[in-house]
């Protein structure tokens, strides 16, 4: 029972294992994710990650059932959603083939490269983070199949996030819904570029330069330069938006990757040391890129500069 | 209590942790997944020594702070907490057994919650994220009616039994 006299065993042992975690945090702050603690975390993820790997894979049967279960109630509402979609996509479809064939004429004048020709990694999802609000994916490539911190990580829909730790067999990679990250964004429509945040599982907040600039609801954004290579898709604006007052304008977007769902990334052998896209016309006055990716707010974190060696397995097909 | 028990609570926690990264990955109603390893620590909290729960709940943090990348010890401290509140709170509990999924409820909501805030302070902005609401409430609903299931199996891996009007007894 509480004695209110005086401190029991119990309240003591408390008092010493909370000291005792704060000042593994401390530590662990402090290592800037080296030290002990990487090394404690590399063994256990090196334990445990087989094991995910086949509960993962056991109980893929089962947990697709619950899943398909739940896809029957708004399975006919997507139909019908679906179907007005294919139509529409089918006349965008014969829009892009030619705006594309234009654009590689261009890249090809200017020499540029594109997300398209880097070197994949592709790997499985085998795990998620041990909490809702840890927005992490743990993948089946590691620092032996040539994964680096740093990397950015897409599947068929956009920027799923990037690779913040790596062990020898697996990498952890941060969502790009993360609240720490943010990523410098262009609008494909309008070339007006931007900071788009994560929020968890609220919508993204984009942020524009440029606050005389319209953004209309479904516009594409894609990456700016920084973090992560130019041109790949991350989020759909949800909102139009156009500010009245301020030195930014504000608004919504979603992620065009389906984060809740996603069995294979590709992880893209990019660093920000790799050969960028930049576009200078030397007028100054239309910036083709970001000039300077902010990172992750975050102090007290900092990432070990990517490895940009060697790959080993690369490239089913990757379509960021 | 023997070793014996240590060593089999040490092994359920260590399924529930891996239950939680792969298993709820995919089954997650309303796009969230309960917080079972919270649930363990608390249904074997029940039974072991004051003490011994307080240290199992220690270590099953640790363990997550360490598949996680959120800084160790974050997980390590909460979970001592919801140990340690188990602790204080289990005597009234198995006085009046209908106050359980109640107290499981508020223990995963706390745990949660003190895990949020920490995280803020500490830089992982976790109080930003949009649905952390929903979040901190969602998981601590599913524990609540998980808990009818996994506190008799926890009770009956370590071979806790009870007589009426008496503690639990290992």
């Amino acid at each position: 029972m509480w004695r209110p006299g005086g401190i029991d065993r119990s309240t003591s042992l408390l008092i010493g294992l909370i000291v005792l975690s704060l000042t593994l945090l401390t530590v662990d702050l402090r290592a800037s994710g080296a030290g002990v603690g990487a090394t404690l975390r590399e063994g256990v993820q090196g334990v445990l990650s087989p094991v995910q790997r086949a509960v993962s894979t056991a109980t893929k049967p089962f947990a697709g059932f619950v899943e398909s279960l739940s896809d029957l109630f708004s399975v006919n509402a997507d139909n019908n959603r679906l179907r007005e979609r294919v139509l529409e996509l089918e006349q965008e479809v014969a829009q892009l083939q030619s705006l594309e064939n234009r654009v590689r004429e261009f890249e090809a004048l200017l020499g540029l490269a594109t997300p398209a020709g880097l070197d994949t990694i592709t790997a499985e999802v085998l795990a998620v983070g041990v909490s809702e609000f840890d927005h992490i994916r743990v993948i089946s490539k590691g620092r032996n199949d040539g994964i680096g911190v740093g990397m950015p990580v897409v599947d068929e829909g956009g920027l799923v996030g990037r690779v913040v730790s790596v062990t020898a067999t697996t990498a952890h990679v941060r969502l790009v819904v993360d609240p720490i990250e943010s990523v410098a964004v262009r609008v494909e429509r309008t070339g007006e570029t931007g900071w788009l945040s994560g929020r968890g599982s609220g919508p993204m907040v984009l942020e524009l330069l440029n606050s005389d600039a319209a953004v209309l609801a479904g516009d594409i954004l894609v990456t700016a330069d920084g973090k992560y290579p130019s041109g790949i898709a991350v989020a759909t604006v949800v909102r139009a938006a156009r500010s009245e007052v301020g030195f930014s304008l504000r608004t919504e977007a979603t992620p065009t990757a389906a984060l809740s769902r996603i069995d294979l990334v590709y992880v893209l052998v990019y660093t920000q040391d790799s050969p960028g896209i930049t576009v200078d016309d030397g007028s100054g006055r239309i910036p083709a890129v970001v000039p300077e990716d902010p990172g992750d707010r975050t102090s007290g974190e900092s990432d070990e500069e990517p490895v940009t060696t060697t790959t080993t397995s690369v490239s089913d097909d990757p379509t960021p | 209590m023997r070793a014996r028990h240590i060593l089999i609570a040490a092994a359920v926690v260590v399924v529930a942790v891996i239950l939680q990264t792969s298993l709820f990955a995919r089954i997650r109603p309303f796009d969230v997944a309960p917080a079972l390893t919270v649930l363990v620590v608390v249904g074997f909290a029940r039974h072991f020594p004051a003490e011994t729960a307080m240290l199992l709940g220690f270590g099953a943090g640790l363990l997550q702070d360490l598949l996680a990348v959120s800084p160790l010890g974050l997980w390590a401290l909460v979970m001592t907490t919801v140990a340690y509140a188990t602790v204080r709170f289990r005597g009234r509990l198995e006085e009046d057994f209908g106050l359980m999924t109640p107290f499981v409820f508020a223990a995963t909501f706390g745990g949660l919650f003190l895990f949020a805030v920490l995280g803020t302070i500490f830089g992982e902005k976790t109080l930003a994220d949009g649905g952390a609401v929903k979040k901190l409430l969602v998981p601590a609903i599913y524990n609540a009616v998980l808990s009818l299931a996994v506190l008799p199996f926890t009770a009956w891996t370590i071979g806790a039994s009870r007589r009426p009007g008496t503690e639990f007894r290992l």
